[in-house]
């Protein structure tokens, strides 16, 4: 497992974003997805990275989860650079410091909503019990302690993505990573759903970067980044 | 060890998941190890059928004759019936059978025809289709019976009947042709033409007092043992071998070679029926398994996505695989015995006798199951399924997360 350095003091960054640069090849011809993007994500920030499709917002979001390679600069999370790691090391960067939440709620449609919390922990090791305490604490945190023994076929879309919310923290990572979490839900669910986002960032100091093209997000996060062709054009989180 | 149990909980729960599409695929391997588990039972029951046939016309699965018997009978190579004949304890007999059996010659009033004289225990030939035989008139009743049992084919050549008279001419230990007259006491049915036309049979004991001479005076010219368990045979080979240097020990493969190549054949077309139609059905599992990941490339990446190994991935792709293969497996094994035993008293097949007896079978065909076929049978399917798996697996390590989130 890669070991992160210690990130819970405020000043250091969890995220450090050189020059990154990501360029698909489409039919032969070089795509700039991100044409060296520069980011600094610190401890205990909320940070929206918006603009519209194609923009580059989910490639770099991506790239920092370490979902996604890069062609040229540096990034690394939590003092690690994931230029260095490789594929089953990025996955054990993945599994034991970053949480992810998807637009889809990607839920693992034959485990109940605990057995999805719990399943990650499972991966990571951890013992039944404490498995099992940890998971409900999760749930509950996210308002369905009822809920646990409900299969994501029959829970809503926002429960379902409150389960991948509580999937994603139960770990306590580093950094929680976020794209499109809303996407899928109605207005209500979404201020409901982002609040429990803003009461992790506030209440437990959790880092979370979420892309999105909804300007609803931007009003509960504490940074906002905007990109547009793959450059990171306005960050209000920077300081001339 | 946890980490497996939740894997194989996840594989169980994907198995009921698709339980439609896995319902057919169960069924399908359960049709295609079922029928073949019939279909070996069936060629396996030929096989013992001819194996028995093998043993049982009066060669038992090893035979002590005297060298030079097998080229040149005649009583000159007999030895002498006290002739100790042990074996080992951990080799089990079901019987042992003294005969004298020499080329003679019978003649009825109308007939004379060439046939071998055999000198039996009748107690002695429960081993042996002796047993089996159906008798007109009466059996023999003893090694002292000094009267004659003829097939019912050569009653007919020889046009005679229970009851009547024959004469045999046989040559004696001292190279002397002797011809004595016999009363027939019955005359059998083999449900096969060669033992009726060849086999004439009459008391040891009564051969004996006939045929031998002041130096043999109990003379025998072949032991036939059967074992209880035919893979002993060679062991039993070697010890008596060792123990009866003077005469020749030979087993049931030395003296029916082309019964022996058919029981081997036999264990080839098996494996290949085998190969054939596992091969078709691992194919079909391939594709509808490859199918099956295709279809979850959004889940699988999500899992890559969250953290699990590569390990992990392919354990659990593996795992589905073969428990799908498992349980149509275990499904067709109790289908086929199911049917064997459906079958168990045999498919009749005289309507078809001729034929059936050119390929050396009884028109009563007896499947036969056989449980080391039925252990490496489900354990080759099972093997199968994970070499199935590969492909699969294969593919669900080559899923980017990346590419399965953006779906």
């Amino acid at each position: 497992m890669t070991e992160f350095a210690e990130t819970s003091k405020a000043t250091s960054p969890v995220v450090e974003c050189r020059g990154v640069q990501r360029i698909y090849q489409q039919d032969s011809v070089p795509v700039y997805a991100l044409r060296g993007a520069d980011l600094t994500i610190h401890a205990g920030e909320f940070v929206s990275l918006a603009g519209p499709s194609g923009s580059g917002k989910s490639t770099l979001l991506n790239v920092i989860g370490g979902l996604d390679g890069f062609d040229a600069g540096s990034v690394t999370v939590g003092g690690v650079d994931l230029a260095a790691l490789t594929p089953a090391q990025l996955a054990q960067t993945r599994l034991h410091n970053v949480g992810f939440v998807f637009q889809a709620y990607n839920l693992i449609p034959v485990l109940s909503a605990r057995e999805n919390v719990e399943f990650i922990l499972q991966l990571q090791g951890v013992a039944s019990q404490q498995r099992r305490s940890r998971a409900d604490r999760a749930l509950r945190s996210m308002g369905l302690a009822e809920l646990g023994d409900r299969r994501p076929g029959e829970l809503s879309g926002g429960q379902q993505q409150r389960v991948a919310i509580a999937r994603a923290i139960v770990t306590e990572p580093v950094l929680l990573l976020a794209d499109e979490p809303t996407a899928n839900l109605d207005s209500k669910t979404t201020s409901e759903l982002l609040a429990v986002l803003r009461d992790l960032n506030q209440q437990q100091g959790m880092t979370i970067v979420t892309a999105t093209h909804d300007p609803i997000v931007m009003e509960y996060t504490s940074r906002q980044v905007t990109m547009l062709d793959g450059e990171i054009r306005q960050d209000d989180g920077v300081t001339a | 060890m946890d980490t497996l149990v939740l894997l194989f909980n996840l594989s169980l729960r994907n198995i009921v998941r698709y339980r439609r599409r896995n319902f057919f695929l169960f069924a399908a391997i359960a049709v295609a190890v079922g029928g073949t588990t019939l279909s070996n039972a069936l060629i396996r029951g030929w096989q013992v059928y001819m194996l028995e046939t093998a043993v049982s016309a009066l060669t038992g699965h090893i035979r002590l004759q005297a060298p030079g018997f097998a080229d040149d009978p005649g009583l000159d190579k007999a030895f002498a019936a006290d002739t100790d004949i042990r074996l080992g304890e951990d080799i089990a007999l079901a019987g042992v059978a003294q005969r004298i059996n020499l080329p003679a010659v019978i003649s009825s009033e109308r007939e004379t025809r060439g046939v071998a004289l055999v000198g039996i225990n009748p107690a002695q030939e429960n081993i042996s289709f002796y047993r089996d035989f159906v008798m007109e008139g009466e059996a023999l009743t003893g090694p002292a019976d000094g009267r004659l049992v003829i097939g019912k084919a050569l009653a007919d050549t020889l046009q005679t009947q229970v009851g009547r008279r024959v004469v045999v001419i046989v040559e004696d230990a001292d190279g002397k042709s002797r011809e004595r007259g016999y009363r027939i006491a019955g005359v059998f049915d083999a449900s096969m033409q060669w033992p009726e036309q060849l086999l004439v049979f009459t008391g040891l004991q009564a051969m004996q007092q006939s045929l031998a001479n002041s130096r043999l005076p109990a003379p025998v010219t072949e032991v036939s043992l059967v074992l209880q368990q035919e893979e002993n045979r060679q062991l039993a080979q070697r010890q008596l071998a060792s123990q009866h240097p003077e005469l020749v020990v030979k087993d049931w493969r030395q003296m029916s070679p082309q019964i022996a190549e058919i029981v081997d054949i036999v264990d080839a077309t098996m494996a290949i029926w085998f190969v054939m139609i596992m091969g078709a059905l691992t194919l079909g599992l391939v594709n509808t398994l490859i199918a099956a990941v295709m279809q979850r490339t959004q889940e699988l990446g999500m899992l890559r996505a969250l953290g699990m190994s590569d390990r992990l991935l392919l354990t659990q792709v593996v795992l589905e695989s073969v428990g799908i293969m498992v349980v149509g497996v275990v499904f067709g094994l109790i289908l086929g015995v199911a049917m064997v035993f459906g079958l168990g008293d045999g498919i009749d097949l005289s309507a078809f006798s001729e034929s059936v007896e050119a390929f050396g079978m009884s028109t009563l065909l007896r499947p036969v199951l056989n449980l080391e076929d039925l252990f490496l049978f489900g354990g080759l399917s099972v093997l199968l399924g994970l070499l199935a798996s590969y492909f699969p697996a294969r593919r669900a390590l080559k899923i980017s997360p990346l590419m399965a989130m953006n779906r």
